[in-house]
């Protein structure tokens, strides 16, 4: 009896199971892995720059060295010098300044992720508690949380961005709270559209009959019923934000004296007439790869949740 | 002397919905749900509410839990008027009145396991302590039939039966005075129902629970009411010892559900078919509701309204309708 009650329950939850569809898709199995990749990266140049910091030296991939500007990406560089150790220094070659851009990359990847992680973690709370707020108490509430959100969207959102990062000032923090604060809208829109969704079912019904609280209903039996959009939500938000704050940084406003990847963008434009192609075509190659793995994990995530596309 | 008060009583109840239409949304007229309900119930009663579907029960049901809000009337539990009272007044009386839902898919939440879902209640209520849970959890799964291998497990891994039984323990685990059962069978195959009614049946002995069973079938009502009422429209017509009115119905109403139960003995008696429709509770025909379908309605049907009278002065039985002594009596082969 002991061994029948301590039996695990063996679906895994939704959550694992829901991964375990993902994982069985061979193209979503490789966006997974690009992802991971990617993230592995960044915590990879999250440890560089701390070290550099710490011990206060100008970053590798900071260093000017005009001597060896405008390398061509190493394999480039092999097929006229046959010496194998030109495939392992500068792989991805160098910029006009002589800094590497294989490093460089790795630090905007820092960046992406950083960006990406930090606008969630004001949007989606923002956006999951309005919307939960206004979805479950409906009336006035609700009345007040759709015309901040109606307001909010009836602005341009590029534009609202950009004059947030005039106010605070030129750097990423101006891009953390543009993004953060234009982009909760549509996490409290799904949301609010869920909750309201539950809240009339039955099993909140029993709840509230049960004499519990509004917010213990909508924390402990709605919010673990509609978990799921916010997964999907983050996932599709994410690569929208890195792509933002790429842009941004494009325009100037974005990230100083650190290796974004629109900083680099910007850059290598300008050096493409001297017939410097690899520093663009890398920054972009990773970003697509980034943004691309993103959107196909967060459609196929929301493929996995929805019950109507279940057998 | 101590006043003795009825466990439950309800008084004129009314629960209209507003119909908003327009630009504005200005208030266009009312669905009148429940309209006009008195009644009462002792301790250790079961009371069945019958009627069709669309008949205001459930909102009656949801009326008295609190789920809808009344638009006028009163609700005395236990003495206590609970319309008027704020939400945390209410909660003391939350554990002596509980509800059964009608679907029992959707009415646990998918989320949770059996154990959170039937001791949740009894933690809010601060009768236990967090860690007395799985005993207590035990103990009701047990009450219910149901054994101790089902604690961690999910709502979607039971069946029917096993999901209202669930329903049921999460009922009882506040120790209740009156649980009410919104079509607690009517979503079951035949059989389980039969399992659960005398499951509800034995607590019912065990416990000394009182419950208010709602259904629109009369055959499964009879099987467990000691009082029956028939709502129409949302009105009572009529109300009575359960046996009183299966074998002698006095409104007409009552008498067409009562020969729409199919019979084992393939005869037919002198069945009473309804045609139409029930009328729109937004517009409810004028004098008695159910005159327009009704076969004996007369003129003074349509303008007067009749109201509940005692039949011989027998307060126990009573009925609406101006008629019943003289039209034909009802024969039944039960």
């Amino acid at each position: 009896m002991q061994e029948q009650c301590l039996e695990q329950n063996d679906e895994g939850g939704v959550c694992g199971q829901a991964l375990r569809v993902l994982w069985a898709r061979p193209l979503i199995r490789a966006c997974l892995v690009v992802m991971l990749l990617f993230a592995l990266l960044a915590g990879y140049g999250e440890a560089m720059f701390q070290y550099y910091r710490q011990t206060d030296q100008t970053p590798a991939y900071q260093r000017v060295d005009l001597q060896k500007r405008y390398q061509p990406p190493g394999f480039v560089r092999f097929f006229t010098t046959w010496s194998a150790g030109d495939l392992f220094r500068h792989p991805l070659g160098t910029d006009n300044l002589g800094r590497d851009v294989a490093l460089r990359i790795v630090q905007g990847a820092r960046i992406a992720f950083q960006v990406g992680v930090v606008t969630s973690l004001i949007a989606i709370p923002l956006g999951v508690l309005l919307g939960c707020l206004g979805g479950y108490f409906g009336g006035r509430t609700d009345s007040v949380v759709v015309w901040i959100y109606s307001t909010v969207a009836s602005m341009p959102g590029l534009l609202f961005i950009l004059a947030i990062a005039v106010v605070v000032g030129k750097g990423l923090m101006g891009v953390y709270l543009g993004i953060g604060l234009t982009t909760w809208v549509g996490v409290c829109r799904l949301i609010r559209g869920e909750v309201i969704k539950h809240r009339d079912l039955p099993y909140v019904q029993a709840a509230r009959v049960m004499g519990h609280g509004p917010f213990y209903i909508l924390f402990r039996h709605i919010l673990p019923n509609i978990a799921h959009v916010i997964i999907i939500v983050f996932s599709l938000r994410f690569p929208a934000a890195v792509s933002t704050e790429v842009f941004i940084s494009f325009l100037g406003l974005g990230a100083q004296n650190e290796p974004s990847w629109g900083i680099m963008i910007n850059n290598a434009r300008l050096r493409l007439w001297q017939g410097m192609w690899w520093e663009l075509t890398f920054v972009t190659l990773a970003l697509f790869l980034l943004v691309l793995s993103f959107n196909l994990t967060g459609d196929a995530l929301r493929d996995a949740f929805d019950p109507r596309l279940k057998k | 002397m101590p006043v003795m008060y009825s466990l439950l009583a309800i008084d004129h109840l009314k629960t209209w919905f507003p119909v908003r239409r327009g630009l504005f949304s200005r208030v266009a007229g009312h669905v009148r749900a429940v309209d006009g309900v008195s009644m009462s119930m002792e301790k250790g009663k079961t009371v069945g509410l019958v009627g069709e579907s669309g008949c205001g029960k459930s909102t009656l049901a949801r009326t008295i839990v609190g789920l809808e809000k009344a638009t006028g009337g009163a609700i005395h539990f236990n003495g206590q008027n609970i319309l008027s009272m704020s939400a945390h007044a209410m909660k003391p009386v939350r554990r002596n009145l509980q509800m059964v839902f009608q679907d029992p898919f959707s009415s646990l939440n998918p989320r949770m396991n059996v154990m959170d879902i039937i001791t949740e209640g009894m933690v809010e209520h601060g009768m236990i302590r967090r860690r007395e849970r799985k005993t207590e959890a035990v103990r009701l799964l047990q009450d219910v039939g149901m054994g101790p291998h089902a604690l961690h497990r999910y709502p979607h891994e039971f069946s029917g039966g096993q999901r209202q039984r669930i329903s049921i323990a999460r009922a009882l685990s506040l120790q209740p005075q009156l649980i009410i059962c919104d079509e607690a069978v009517s979503a079951l195959d035949v059989s389980i129902q039969a399992q659960v009614i005398n499951l509800l049946m034995d607590l019912r002995d065990r416990h000394g629970l009182s419950y208010l069973f709602i259904s629109h079938d009369l055959s499964v009502v009879r099987h467990i009411a000691d009082t029956i009422l028939v709502m129409y429209l949302g009105g009572i017509v009529e109300q009575g010892p359960a046996q009183a009115v299966i074998d002698t119905p006095l409104h007409p109403y009552t008498r067409a559900l009562i020969s729409a139960i199919p019979s084992m003995d393939g005869q037919s008696k002198n069945r009473l078919i309804l045609h139409g429709d029930v009328p729109s509770p937004s517009h409810p025909p004028s004098g008695c509701r159910f005159h327009p379908r009704c076969p004996y309605a007369t003129e003074q049907c349509a303008k007067q309204e009749p109201i509940l009278t005692a039949e011989n002065g027998d307060k126990q039985r009573q009925v609406a309708c101006f008629h019943y002594t003289t039209i034909p009596p009802f024969q039944t082969t039960r």
